[in-house]
């Protein structure tokens, strides 16, 4: 008998066990897949075209990052970079976010260490893909605190292919957002594990992911109030304990003296408006967790006593404390940012300078659906099933998903927060989905039910549905997500996949031509200009001219300043005798402008003007410039003979247009012919006074001029 | 050999020969102590020899100056000639990238160098002694075609000035002598006029001239219009590396100058596309690299060129390579250049005996000009007894080691640097080395031993319990 028994429960535990095992091949497949499949999708511009960095703030990473692995940390951390912002310069290690530096540099250093030789702008360009392949694996851990273990296998699957994490993220899009997003997914897993668990293990290792986070992206903002947040709507709903209680404190302890040895964060944690919110409900938990243990102790009229001395006494103290820090300055006001954030018009009142970014413009409806597909309408329905059983952190993901929605609304660039999010919360609505009509199919095939019990259950599940149904609902979702796949490539694949500093077109007969000219252009001032040469352009091209021409300039993508950007934007717009006297003012030896007059590239110079005359007019020093002035008698903006005679006048126009007058660009029309605002343009015969051309690379997209030196006396 | 030593009488300390040493550092000591000798200059131009016929032909028509000369000397007294001095100024010596002696069936001459009396000297040995000697000498110089204008605008011509001596300046007396000056165009601005010459086209022909007294100097000036480039390699970094597994590749890390005349004032992309004859510019040139060459690739600091053409003939592959922006004169530019080729082409062994024959530098350009170049072999983990033979003097400098993937002890790295190389430098250089080939298998089993080590951690970690309470499968 006991032999017999043995075998039994042996073979038993053997079923169990290949069951276990299959359920966890299936896991590990599946999740690699997702982890290769990221990482996969994201190569296309690299195959395309080569492994290169992208568009502009990329390239400020690269070259910081290069700094960093040759130099060293505290070299890094002390950098005075004279290179921009001419004269002023710029602090490097005091403000930026480190974090994607220091990561990539660090996994150089392991690399060569390794003895594996792989350059630096290499590391640069696949650390997006790589990351975005361990954001699907975090992806999987949190949807699976969350929900279930399918949830967060078809949330990993959804998020590693969706476009809105992917337009951030692309091999050589190297920027911030790339590692941040999975700092923010890590924090929040972690701090999942920790309201569930209540261990000050869990929410100190939050507390790093959330320094990580910190460190690597200014959006960390998000997240600290967004915890916050959670831990005050788990309070009014009544759900505060000791496991909330301890997760928040030590988070918010740890992380914000964590935060605050980023330098270019400093003292914002305790001063600064945005971050108020956790200080305020860290307080407040506090109170709750005294007032929990009083009303424990005291008898109940006692309690209501000293409840409402206590509400009154701190309500009025925070109160004055709040005037007092605010009316003094010691919190700061509110950053245009954040009002933008709060109110979409804000920045095109107040802020020329926020406004003119592309990625700061609200978000159109469809580019929702182009971002994100069919998460758009699973997301409500996973929103649905989470309020259908609340949990502590379920909560979380609800306030995460509203909240993120609204933000993405504002503001195109956060879009990405939102990505995450819609597929943790369509995952949970597909497996939820699946995983009951499924079952309806296998009752439908498999008769066989051992117990009568187990029977009665079935009946009960698939009660009103029959096989039938279920297999076309699992059809339908099989075909959306499907058509996700295809939808996701065919996106990634068009939009989000040109490097944008080397540009292709069709040519007629359908062979690819390359238009490499700004390299073309930044490589001539790295190999032909004196090396302290000054170089003026549009704070746009500022990285990418330090990056890769390694020459000074006056303003980038930084735009901490806004004066001096605008007197660059002045020198842009005034005639060339005023335009010579700024210049003259601002050292520059080199005027460099991007015209897609020949070639039809339309985000050139002069579609950018009028941005440059708003701000070149938004200060004291550029008050004569007027807006107006630019405009054609009709109110267009126009470059053609009605174009306003200001405009016709400017440095911007005469750059850009120096002996355009004599190129043919198309057939049929006459010379002069700008391609992109569809004009011949209106002056053409105009020699350059206080300038001559320097060089003009090969599609005329890049134009560098050079300033004359003051004319000798007499002559 | 032997017979340089003894047949001049040596005035003082036998100087020490050098075989083309492109430094000559050290003979400055004895240049100071050399007038000194009595009858120093006879004893070292023994008179009876004479240039019974000399044919200079001048070649100026690109950046270098190729100047041979096809010379019959015979010995007067019927004494067969054992050496020839030829000279080369101390003032063009520096310019003298190559100089070679063949006899009249092309045979290479052995020559020696040394300096007296600020002249440098190449004696030329003769292996087999006659009476008449009939031999060509080449020498190539680069950067003495100075642009005259210095600057010129982007629609300029580039004019250039020759200086020079007509004659060959030669200790012995000259019979008979013809130059004969080829030219790039006949735009010929000005030329030093000795009768009797005739200027036809591109050509300038002069003389004959009799009877020239040794140490005759009769300078030539020409000034004509060179458009061809002046394209000059400040710094070629060209690193060799060998790999068991198959594989050679090389990477050629090169610094370039416009050395022509400058450009002056501004540069118009309108005249520039209007024009197609871009005059000086230097739009593209092409490299040639070996037939095997593969996987080339063509960047910079910035990225991939996009601007290249390969095509591939029977006994070479030939590069079209334009920068990223066309060159004028004083512009730079700076590129790498890399490609792969199977090693069995270049790698010969006989058991534990490896030879590597290579070429010590490539083609770059027609008519190139390299001003430094430093090589780089790296040769696999575990190489000895390594011996090189280099076709010309080169500096070497120490060993160093490399690393890259997978490697342990590091890979040895010859280095060798050397300064003002034209075309006919280039040449195979012979590497010796001892390599056994169980080494190959060390970097494959590092490998598996990693793998294996992960596995086996996987293994016992997945395997053993660790957990306290024991599940009830493992009583018996």
């Amino acid at each position: 008998m006991t032999l017999d028994t043995g075998s039994v429960i042996g073979s038993r535990s053997r079923i169990s066990l290949t069951w276990e095992k299959q359920e966890h091949l299936i896991k590990l497949a599946v999740l690699i897949l997702a982890a290769v499949l990221s990482f996969a999708t994201r190569l296309f511009s690299v195959l395309r075209f080569e492994s290169v960095i992208h568009e502009f703030d990329p390239y400020f990473n690269y070259r910081t990052t290069r700094f960093l692995a040759e130099q060293g940390f505290y070299k890094f951390h002390n950098w005075f970079d004279d290179r921009a912002w001419y004269p002023l310069g710029r602090i490097i290690g005091g403000t930026i976010y480190p974090g994607l530096m220091v990561t990539a540099a660090a996994l150089y250093r392991l690399m060569w260490l390794l003895n594996i030789t792989i350059e630096i702008r290499n590391v640069c360009v696949f650390l997006a893909p790589f990351f975005s392949s361990l954001t699907t694996l975090v992806t999987y851990a949190l949807t699976k605190e969350i929900h279930s273990t399918g949830a967060g296998l078809v949330a990993a699957a959804l998020i590693s292919i969706v476009p809105g994490y992917i337009s951030r993220s692309v091999a050589g899009s190297y920027d911030n957002e790339g590692i941040a997003i999975f700092c923010m997914l890590f924090t929040y897993y972690l701090w999942i594990k920790a309201v569930k668990s209540g261990a000050i293990f869990w929410s100190a290792m939050s507390a790093l992911a959330y320094f990580y986070m910190v460190s690597s992206w200014g959006g960390y903002v998000f997240l600290i109030n967004l915890i916050p947040l959670h831990v005050l709507a788990l309070m009014i709903t009544g759900r505060f304990s000791h496991r909330i209680y301890v997760a928040y404190s030590t988070l918010y302890c740890v992380g914000t003296i964590l935060s605050m040895q980023i330098s270019f964060v400093g003292f914002q944690p305790i001063q600064s408006s945005e971050h108020m919110l956790a200080l305020g409900t860290f307080g407040l938990c506090q109170i709750h967790a005294l007032v929990d243990y009083l009303r424990a102790r005291l008898s109940k009229e006692n309690f209501e006593i000293l409840f409402k001395a206590l509400v009154s006494t701190i309500l009025t103290t925070v109160l004055i404390i709040g005037t007092v820090l605010t009316i003094t300055g010691k919190v700061s006001p509110w950053t245009g940012r954040f009002y933008s954030l709060l109110d979409p018009s804000y920045a095109k009142n107040h802020i020329p300078i926020i406004a003119s970014v592309s990625e700061h413009q609200p978000t159109s409806w469809s580019s929702f659906y182009f971002d994100l597909q069919i998460l758009v309408f699973l997301f409500p329905a996973g929103l649905y099933l989470c309020f259908s059983k609340l949990t502590d952190s379920n909560i979380f993901i609800i306030l995460y998903g509203v909240t993120s929605i609204y933000f993405a609304g504002v503001m195109v660039r956060l879009m990405l927060v939102l990505a995450p999010v819609m597929c943790v919360l369509s995952g949970i609505a597909t497996s939820h989905l699946l995983s009951k009509y499924i079952k309806c199919i296998d009752a439908g095939s498999t008769k066989t039910v051992e117990s009568r019990r187990q029977f009665k259950k079935l009946e009960q599940q698939s009660s009103g549905v029959k096989s039938e149904v279920a297999i076309g609902f699992v059809g339908i979702i099989t075909f959306m997500l499907i058509i996700y796949t295809f939808h996701c490539t065919w996106v990634t694949s068009e939009a989000y996949s040109s490097p944008s500093i080397v540009l292709s077109a069709r040519s007629h007969d359908g062979g690819r031509i390359i238009f490499d000219d700004f390299r073309e252009a930044y490589y001539w001032l790295q190999m032909n200009t004196p090396e302290d040469a000054r170089i003026m352009s549009w704070w746009d091209y500022g990285y990418q001219i330090t990056a890769m021409a390694n020459r000074t300039i006056l303003v980038d993508n930084n735009t901490w300043n806004n004066t001096h950007i605008s007197r660059v934007g002045q020198a842009m717009a005034s005639s060339e005798e005023k335009a010579y006297e700024i210049m003259r003012e601002l050292d520059v030896d080199y005027v460099l402008v991007i015209f897609g007059g020949l070639t039809g590239y339309s985000s050139d110079d002069i579609n950018k003007f009028l941005w440059m005359v708003r701000i070149g007019g938004s200060t004291d020093r550029g008050a004569h410039i007027k807006e107006r002035d630019y405009y054609a008698p009709n109110g267009e903006f126009r470059v053609d003979k009605d174009g306003s005679p200001t405009l016709l006048n400017c440095l911007m126009y005469k750059m850009c247009y120096y002996r355009f007058g004599q190129v043919y660009t198309e057939g049929g029309k006459p010379p002069g012919y700008d391609r992109v605002r569809a004009a011949e343009i209106g002056n053409k015969d105009f020699e350059l006074d206080v300038l001559e051309e320097a060089y003009t690379t090969e599609h005329w997209l890049v134009r560098i001029y050079k300033v004359k030196d003051l004319r000798n006396r007499g002559v | 050999m032997n017979s340089i030593t003894c047949s001049p009488p040596l005035p003082c300390v036998p100087l020490p020969f050098v075989i083309l040493n492109i430094s000559n550092i050290s003979y400055r000591n004895f240049s100071g102590a050399l007038p000194t000798c009595p009858k120093e200059k006879n004893e070292n131009y023994p008179a009876k020899i004479v240039n019974k016929n000399v044919e200079r032909s001048l070649d100026i028509s690109t950046q270098l100056i190729k100047d041979l000369f096809k010379i019959t000397a015979t010995n007067s007294d019927g004494l067969p000639i054992s050496v020839y001095t030829f000279i080369v100024p101390a003032a063009e010596r520096k310019n003298l990238a190559f100089i070679s002696a063949r006899d009249e069936n092309k045979k290479e001459l052995k020559y020696t160098e040394r300096l007296v009396d600020g002249n440098h000297q190449f004696i030329i040995a003769f292996p087999k002694s006659v009476s008449t000697e009939v031999f060509i000498i080449e020498a190539i110089y680069t950067k003495r075609l100075i642009p005259h204008p210095m600057e010129i605008p982007q629609s300029g011509k580039q004019l250039v000035r020759y200086e020079g001596n007509l004659y060959l300046f030669s200790p012995y007396e000259t019979a008979s002598q013809k130059v004969n000056v080829l030219l790039s165009s006949s735009n010929i601005l000005s030329h030093t006029q000795v009768k009797p010459y005739n200027v036809a086209s591109n050509k300038i022909k002069y003389g004959p001239y009799e009877n020239i007294a040794a140490f005759t100097n009769q300078s030539l000036i020409i000034h004509y219009e060179n458009e061809r480039p002046f394209l000059t390699t400040t710094r070629l970094e060209r690193v060799i590396e060998v790999s068991h597994w198959g594989n050679i590749a090389v990477k050629e890390n090169i610094f370039m100058t416009h050395t022509g005349a400058l450009l002056k004032g501004s540069f118009s992309r309108y005249e520039f596309q209007k024009d197609s004859r871009s005059g000086h510019a230097i739009k593209s040139y092409k490299t040639i690299l070996p037939s095997s060459a593969s996987d080339v690739y063509y960047r910079d600091t910035n990225g991939n060129i996009s601007t290249s053409n390969m095509k591939i003939f029977r006994d070479y592959v030939e590069l079209e390579l334009r920068p990223r922006f066309p060159l004028f004169g004083g512009w730079k530019t700076q590129y790498t250049l890399g490609y792969n080729m199977p090693s069995f082409e270049y790698l010969y062994n006989s058991g534990d005996k490896y030879l590597l024959k290579m070429r010590l530098i490539d083609h770059i350009y027609n008519d190139m000009v390299i001003d430094e170049a430093e090589i780089k072999i790296i040769l696999p983990e575990g190489v000895s007894n390594i011996e090189l033979t280099t076709p010309y003097t080169v500096k070497r400098g120490p060993n160093e080691l490399h690393y890259t993937y997978l490697d342990t002890v590091g890979r040895p790295v010859i280095t060798l640097s050397c300064k003002n190389l034209v075309e006919n430098h280039i040449a195979n250089f012979n590497l010796k080395y001892t390599f056994s080939k169980i080494t190959l298998l060390q970097e494959p089993l590092l490998v598996v031993a990693f793998f294996f080590i992960i596995f086996f951690i996987a293994i016992i970690s997945l395997r053993l319990d660790f957990s306290i309470n024991t599940t009830h499968s493992h009583k018996d």
